[in-house]
């Protein structure tokens, strides 16, 4: 692609993100200035940049956007929420032009009709008033581009032309042609040509295209439009695009001078370099460049003399500004003049002469490059040009990039535990406690490095929690709107960063736990005030960084979890004896929620639904090394946290053995590493257990649990490793203990992706292949196992 | 190494701006430059002398105009030519520009060809 | 009432719109020599234009309407008698 695309692709996807957000907050608090401010810059950005390519419909669509911002922001209109609807829209559509356009590096075909009735939406509230920009500006090069006279240029009154051209050639100024076709059925769709004639501005001359052959009377279809206009007019291009913006197929605008109308009146044909005669063309086109020179330094020349006017004490270094631009006009124009030490007055007369000397030919120029020569030549952009980049110290990096400098971290990572294998074989197998010691040392030294290149990367992955936040704005908008709810979301600590992997494993869960609260926890207006709370419901999202860890809350002030009718429920679906029926506290019973089979049919709605329960968010938070819990109170809300893991992608995990193979387990869970004495180990209704500082701990037997064929030597100690679990401390009957390891793990694949014990395979030092546990399968499997 | 082309600053809050300036100045023989917004623009001005300017209207923190002022005002003082583009072409927004202290000012986008002819005319007695 | 129709002469006032091109048109096609008053006249239909343009009654008042008596006025004069302008293809 394109890199100038690229770019403008990659800046897009930012600014959309921030019109989004703000328009967002406008709605909320459409007094801010500086959110108005802000909205309308993005959009105001986007369409500069926009204009660089051939997308009119792009341009002419934020545009139109840009506009209505641009009244909100000048307090001529204020913002409703049918306006935020329509800005939303129109932005939405833009991405996913703009999606169509990464990949075909074109807009879609529909791009037309479906901008244009947008844009007929956004200038609604702007109603007739006559729009103070010109909309064309974005498109339309610098200056007037004289085109060729067309031949329907001979609708016009001759005599008229004949004065015209003379009036113009005189005052070196330009007019607006216009034939307007309005199509035969036009009066169907209640248009009337002639009243939008009636409001084109300055209008000079107005003539009729009248039907080559009128029909007979007696067949007339008074309801079919047969008649046309050509029309002259003095209005900027911009105020007659705008004016035709229903009708742009009906209208062709050209811009003529004195001598391009000349020219047509006695048929004389424009000056036009054959493309077999190369020399002739040659000297054409520097003679065209000449001219183009002579033009801009005119242009130059005029606004110096401009400056001029502004202040009369014109002194220091806005003179000698002015003077130096002075100076190279003239230069270029072939008349250079003595500039140095000038004074104000000196400099004006030099002016003076000079533009009346440099007057260039009021020629007509050639035509203006076709689009693409301005988005062409950008391949060469210098990205190793030391004196580049003042302003942008930001590097854009693709996430891929980023992943596989990840790769190579965690590929480092093993090559460096390798030599503690190395240096345990020295010892060993080769006897040489000196040569191992050498390799701990070296090992020592590039573990260092190693965690700091590690550090580094990760830092370069993390993102803040605003990124999974942002998408809750228009979320909570839309469907509070379809529930008739109320809805004031608040967000904190949005600042907090944490790896990327985990801001986009958040997202699901956090989605499904506001529809949740949106669906399920917020009540109606209605019914809060009858319950004596505010109208407006609250959903706070915050997130907090704590150690190693962030905590994502979703708090709302609803109607809150009744343990009781949880618990009947829980009971009524078989998910508690009927004695937990009777004992569970409140804050246990709130916690069924997450069990496995408690949210079902009954209450999956339009929402929340799709028959996803809170156990598969809490499933999937597991699965991220993350825990949910949550609070409730009736009446007052719910509250659900998320602990996440800050990183996913390098996993600290216990290694343990059981009948020869390896697993891993991830540190966090782990408690601690006990040997027991073989008798000391007990045994409760059937199971293992272990009295530990008092407390009674069950033992379960991982190679039964995983079904592998392994029995302890009745005559040595118990390897057991004490993991907790929700709070609840199991031992883990193992073989041996090993080392904790750092690793990058692999999300299970192939034949294993179905087996749910294991949560995903990391490489180890020695090139084994390592399989970390789900503990909390793992347990499940030795319940089922007993 | 030491460049002996032309610099340019190109100061533009849109990056898609900044490339395209950027490359059509570099083909015309600049060393480029970027900034950001005024400010940006301003405190490289204050460590680099420029030889031309090249900035938009309308940007964050501080605008065109604003920057041009602070260009040509004690605290930066430079009279190296600035050509000021904008996408607004409303009347009066070329005086204000050039009260501000702008040589030229265009409407975007600049077509290539002239942007280069004029920053070559502007810088024509800076060593290449 | 933006269209009041006599024996020979018609008169349009106001906002002569879409819904007073039929009535006009048909009172046009049976009027022997019509004769149209547009001195209240403040726009005309495209499709009233239209059928002055066809039929070409005489117009006796000139519109008070600025741009209906510059603009349209000449066109409807022009077209009387004068030489029927081809609709012309572009190049």
């Amino acid at each position: 692609m394109n890199p100038l695309l690229a770019q403008f692709l990659a800046e897009a996807a930012d600014l959309l993100s921030q019109v989004d957000e703000g328009l967002l907050q406008l709605e909320r608090d459409p007094s801010d200035p500086e959110l108005v401010n802000e909205v309308f810059r993005a959009a105001h950005t986007f369409k500069g940049s926009s204009g660089l390519f051939d997308f009119p419909e792009l341009t002419r669509l934020t545009h139109a956007a840009e506009d209505l911002l641009d009244a909100v922001r000048s307090g001529k209109l204020s913002l409703d929420s049918g306006m935020t609807d329509d800005l939303l829209a129109a932005f939405d559509l833009i991405r996913g032009w703009l999606a169509y356009v990464t990949t075909h590096e074109r807009l879609p075909a529909t791009a037309g009709p479906a901008g244009q009735s947008l844009i007929v939406k956004l200038r609604g509230p702007l109603g007739g008033e006559q729009a103070t920009v010109n909309p064309s500006a974005a498109t339309v090069p610098a200056g007037p581009v004289i085109d060729r006279a067309p031949d329907w240029l001979s609708l016009f009154d001759e005599e008229w032309l004949e004065k015209s051209a003379t009036w113009l050639s005189s005052t070196s100024a330009t007019m607006r042609f216009i034939r307007f076709t309005p199509d035969q059925g036009c009066f169907f769709r209640a248009e009337d040509p002639l009243h939008l004639v009636s409001q084109v501005p300055a209008l000079a001359q107005l003539d009729l295209i009248q039907p080559f052959e009128w029909p007979p009377p007696e067949e007339y279809d008074e309801y079919a439009c047969l008649i046309g206009f050509v029309l002259a007019t003095r209005a900027a291009r911009g105020e007659l695009d705008y004016l035709f913006r229903y009708v742009p197929d009906q209208i062709e605008i050209v811009e003529l001078n004195g001598d391009a109308i000349r020219r047509h009146l006695t048929g004389e044909e424009p000056p036009e370099p054959r493309a077999d005669e190369s020399a002739v063309a040659a000297a054409a086109q520097s003679q065209a460049e000449n001219l183009e020179l002579a033009r801009d330094a005119y242009a130059i020349l005029t606004a110096a003399q401009r400056s001029l006017t502004f202040g009369e004490s014109l002194t220091g270094v806005r003179l000698s500004a002015v003077a130096r631009s002075v100076a190279a006009a003239a230069a270029a124009l072939g008349v250079p003049v003595e500039t140095a030490d000038p004074d104000a007055e000196t400099l004006n007369a030099q002016l003076t002469s000079l533009l009346t000397e440099a007057r260039p030919t009021p020629d007509e120029t050639p035509p203006p490059p076709p689009p693409v020569e301005r988005a062409a030549p950008v391949d060469r952009g210098r990205a190793d040009d030391p004196g580049g980049q003042v302003g942008t110290r930001i590097l854009k990096v693709d996430q891929e990039k980023v992943d596989h400098l990840m790769e190579l971290v965690g590929e480092l990572n093993v090559a460096k535990n390798g030599l503690t294998f190395l240096a345990d074989a020295a010892e060993e197998e080769f006897g040489s406690r000196v040569l191992s010691r050498r390799i701990k040392d070296q090992y020592s030294g590039l573990h260092r490095i190693a965690e700091e290149l590690q550090a580094a990367v990760m830092d370069v992955r993390m993102l803040p929690l605003s990124v999974a936040f942002s998408r809750f704005p228009r979320l909570i908008r839309d469907l509070s709107r379809r529930l008739g709810k109320t809805v004031e979301l608040v967000t904190e600590g949005e600042d907090t960063m944490a790896d990327k992997d985990v801001i986009e494993a958040l997202g699901d869960p956090l989605v499904h736990l506001v529809r949740n609260s949106l669906d399920h926890g917020i009540e109606t207006s209605a019914d809060r005030q009858a319950a004596g709370k505010a109208p407006a419901a609250r959903i706070t999202l915050t997130a907090v960084a704590d150690g190693d860890a962030v905590i994502v809350e979703i708090a709302d002030d609803g109607r809150g979890i009744d343990p009781d009718k949880v618990k009947r429920k829980a009971y009524e679906k078989g998910l508690i004896s009927e004695e937990e029926l009777e004992t569970l506290t409140d804050s246990d019973a709130v916690d069924l929620v997450f069990r496995p089979g408690f949210s079902t049919a009954d209450q999956v709605s339009d929402l929340s639904g799709r028959g996803v329960g809170m156990d598969a968010v809490r499933a999937s938070v597991e699965k991220l090394g993350g825990a949910v819990t949550m609070r409730s109170q009736l009446g007052r809300g719910t509250s659900t946290r998320l602990r996440l893991p800050l990183s996913m992608a390098v996993t600290q995990v216990m290694v343990v053995s059981v009948a020869g193979q390896r697993f891993g387990i991830p540190v966090d869970l782990v408690v601690e590493t006990v040997r027991v004495p073989s008798g000391e180990l007990g045994r409760v209704l059937h199971q293992d257990v272990v009295v530990l500082r008092g407390e009674v701990v069950p033992v379960i037997d991982l190679a039964r649990a995983l079904d592998m064929p392994w029995t302890a030597d009745p005559a040595a100690d118990r390897a057991i490793l004490i993991v907790s679990m929700h709070g609840q401390r199991v031992g883990l009957l193992v073989e041996q203990f090993h080392r904790e390891v750092d690793v990058i793990l692999k999300p299970m694949e192939g034949l294993l992706a179905y087996a749910d014990e294991f949560s995903g395979t990391a490489l180890l030092g020695d090139g084994l292949v390592l399989l970390v546990l789900n503990m909390k399968e793992v347990l499940s499997l030795a319940a089922r196992a007993q | 190494m030491t460049d002996n082309r032309p610099k340019v600053l190109v100061v533009d809050d849109a990056a898609t701006v900044r490339l395209y300036h950027r490359t059509l100045l570099d083909e015309a023989g600049f060393e480029v430059a970027e900034a950001a917004n005024g400010l940006e623009a301003v405190e490289a001005a204050l460590s680099t002398a420029f030889d031309l300017f090249v900035v938009d209207v309308n940007m964050p923190k501080m605008n065109g105009y604003t920057c041009v002022e602070t260009l040509r005002s004690e605290t930066v003082g430079t009279p190296a030519p600035v050509l000021m583009i904008s996408t607004e072409d409303r009347p009066g927004d070329a005086d204000r520009a050039y009260a501000a202290g702008a040589n030229l000012y265009l409407v975007k986008p600049v077509n290539a060809e002239r942007l280069a002819r004029v920053a070559r005319m502007l810088t024509a007695g800076v060593a290449a | 009432m933006p269209l009041e129709l006599n024996e020979t002469t018609a008169t349009l006032s106001d906002v002569v719109t879409v819904d007073e091109v039929e009535p006009l048109v048909a009172w046009l096609r049976t009027t022997i020599k019509p004769k149209v008053n547009l001195r209240r006249c403040n726009h005309l239909h495209t499709g009233a234009l239209q059928a002055l343009l066809l039929f070409q009654p005489r117009i006796t008042s000139s519109p008070t309407d600025a741009f209906l008596a510059t603009q349209v006025l000449p066109l409807l004069r022009g077209s009387s008698g004068g030489p029927v302008l081809p609709e012309s293809e572009p190049p």
